[in-house]
């Protein structure tokens, strides 16, 4: 059990009901470890997002089981910890497609917002945002607004924010999407150090097979269900 | 902890002072209203403060001479000084006039007549600006300084041409018109002495000619020490069948029945604008919240609890409120002296309109902070 980053059991997401019922997924299961990469694949409509969501504690499941790390925080029919936007902030990283920084903060304001609002005292918050902005090499800007810096300086900063917590997982949905082939298999690239140096669990939502190489595993939403591959299995698919 | 309001209002403080100079216009006009109303019961007390008598007697079963026409005859002046409790007594005139100022302007003045050797004067030395006040019987006039006039200046009044020997700043009537002074016999003739061809016509008609002018529209009088105004009222009321009313009397019947109708509208109109202005303050809380709600997903989404986001909402609408505040005073003391009447900014007023401020632009970022906590956080995902 101490190597899960993310585990999910038997669940269930329907919206609405009778006529209007949409079935997204049915007794889906998986798991992630910490230090796994894996990619959520699958055509639009499938619900990808929506499994994102359930997986970020933002919409709730209808059933099932969600663990994170080593704490179950859904349990069939509720939140076992009813702030779902504690767990989000302490266990969860998001990285979007856009940067999605707030655009009235600095840089390294964006990036030591988390940590605070945790509350971690303000030099070991900016001790943490200095040291990953070193990281990914855009310490320099960290006094400039998100609307000075490029879309790839912008874009590692995002993904600098969603590391400022330490978290267990980190959620990305289609981080790769606005940027040219180059680029992103660049973000990819940082994603797995990411992975192999901070042992968390990753899961990327994407499009491009063209990244999967660079992924330990590939979760399919296939008739409702969750499959689980590796992209060795996945392109011979 | 990052302040968010701060940082927010700092990353587009240019947009903000321009919004909150716009809000504070509407305060200043609030402050404005607010002083056109002090100043209308300033003006209102202003004859009454300079005169200061204890008494005002006028006709009997009559409200005058402010609020009602009263007619007396002078010489009660002396018949009360006979009351063991009366100090002093003088008799005044009051009338509305028509004068051409020296730009060739018609100006609508208040004529206050009294006895320049009489024991109580009407005119307060402390208004002088120029000159002195009347020394003699006739023909010397004391005017508003802001009519133009100068010192020796020759004005017509009926039948007579007045000498300017003074000029006075901040003498009004109850209505605010400015107000001149003139001697009382003088001021009787303006009155009430018919024109000649008047005169000739009333007697071509077999009337008989109105030929007294010994008339006047209230005497006043201070009371010696320790006597109580009220009864000495009463007295005068039973004896002299005429009505008499102390100070305080008086000033209520100027604020109640002279200017209170004047007074609840322009109450009616502050309200309104503080009303229009804690929506215009809700409008645009609410509209600075949706232009950032795609942020505000954003901070639900990383986690950020709805305190700190309301907190933001709050913080960024009281800053509004006090900038826009300041900027509503500095307006209205730039502008409250261009005003034809009076305008009296008192701090207490201030003070006032800015709890209310406070109060409404708490309310106002209810509006925004609904918004916020409605916001899904969905909407910072794509797909």
């Amino acid at each position: 059990m101490g190597d899960i980053g993310i585990k999910v059991e038997h669940l269930t997401k329907i919206f609405g009901s009778g006529e209007n019922e949409v079935r997204v997924l049915e007794d889906a299961s998986f798991e992630v470890k910490k230090g796994e990469f894996a990619a959520l694949v699958a055509p639009s409509g499938a619900g990808k997002t929506t499994l994102l969501m359930m997986l970020g504690c933002v919409i709730e499941p209808t059933s099932g089981k969600i663990w994170l790390g080593e704490e179950l925080v859904w349990d069939e029919d509720h939140w076992s910890i009813p702030d779902t936007r504690r767990i989000r902030r302490e266990k969860i990283g998001f990285i979007f497609q856009a940067h999605y920084l707030i655009p009235f903060l600095t840089i390294i304001e964006n990036v030591e917002l988390i940590p605070l609002v945790n509350g971690w005292p303000k030099a070991q918050a900016q001790k943490k945002a200095m040291e990953l902005l070193e990281y990914f090499e855009i310490a320099d800007k960290k006094d400039a607004m998100p609307s000075q810096l490029s879309g790839g300086q912008n874009q590692r900063a995002a993904i600098a924010r969603a590391l400022s917590n330490e978290p267990q997982i980190i959620l990305a949905d289609e981080p790769t999407a606005a940027l040219d082939m180059e680029r992103a298999v660049k973000v990819v690239k940082l994603l797995r150090k990411i992975v192999e140096e901070q042992n968390v669990a990753i899961i990327m939502v994407t499009h491009d097979e063209r990244l999967l190489p660079y992924c330990d595993k590939i979760l399919t939403i296939q008739n409702r269900k969750v499959v689980t591959t590796t992209p060795s299995e996945h392109l011979i698919v | 902890m990052i302040n968010l309001a701060y940082k927010d209002i700092a990353h587009s403080y240019l947009k903000f002072i321009v919004t909150a100079m716009g809000v504070g216009m509407l305060l200043g006009i609030v402050l404005i209203m607010i002083g056109v109303y002090r100043g209308m019961i300033v003006d209102a007390e202003v004859l009454l403060e300079d005169i200061g008598a204890d008494l005002w007697i006028v006709q009997e079963d009559t409200l005058g001479p402010f609020a009602q026409s009263s007619r007396i005859h002078e010489d009660l002046k002396d018949t009360l000084k006979v009351n063991p409790d009366i100090a002093k007594t003088a008799a005044l005139t009051f009338l509305n006039l028509q004068i051409k100022t020296p730009s060739g302007v018609m100006k609508r003045v208040y004529a206050v007549g009294y006895d320049p050797f009489g024991e109580i004067v009407a005119l307060n030395p402390k208004r002088l600006v120029a000159g002195r006040g009347l020394q003699k019987s006739h023909y010397e006039i004391v005017v508003p300084v802001k009519l133009g006039f100068t010192l020796g200046d020759r004005i017509k009044l009926g039948r007579n041409i007045y000498t300017v020997v003074g000029m006075t700043k901040g003498v009004v009537s109850s209505g605010g018109d400015p107000a001149l002074f003139v001697s009382l016999k003088d001021s009787q003739e303006l009155q009430f002495l018919y024109s000649n061809a008047r005169i000739r016509n009333d007697r071509a008609r077999g009337l008989k000619v109105q030929a007294d002018t010994h008339l006047v529209n209230a005497i006043v009088a201070t009371l010696k020490p320790g006597r109580e105004a009220k009864k000495v009222a009463t007295s005068i009321e039973r004896w002299k069948h005429l009505s008499a009313f102390t100070a305080n009397e008086e000033r209520n019947i100027l604020t109640k029945n002279v200017i209170e109708t004047a007074s609840k509208q322009i109450g009616m109109f502050t309200i309104i604008l503080v009303l229009v202005s804690t929506i215009i303050i809700a409008l645009i809380i609410y509209t600075m919240t949706l232009e950032k709600i795609k942020e505000i997903a954003i901070m639900k989404l990383i986690g950020l609890p709805n305190v700190m986001i309301m907190k933001m909402i709050v913080q960024e609408t009281l800053a509004l409120g006090i900038l826009a505040f300041i900027f509503g005073n500095l307006f209205a003391h730039m502008i409250w002296d261009k005003f034809p009447k009076r305008v009296v900014l008192l701090f207490g007023d201030a003070w006032i309109l800015f709890g209310i401020v406070l109060v409404a632009s708490v309310i106002a970022s209810l509006f925004g902070v609904y918004k916020a906590i409605k916001a899904d956080p969905r909407a910072a995902i794509g797909g």
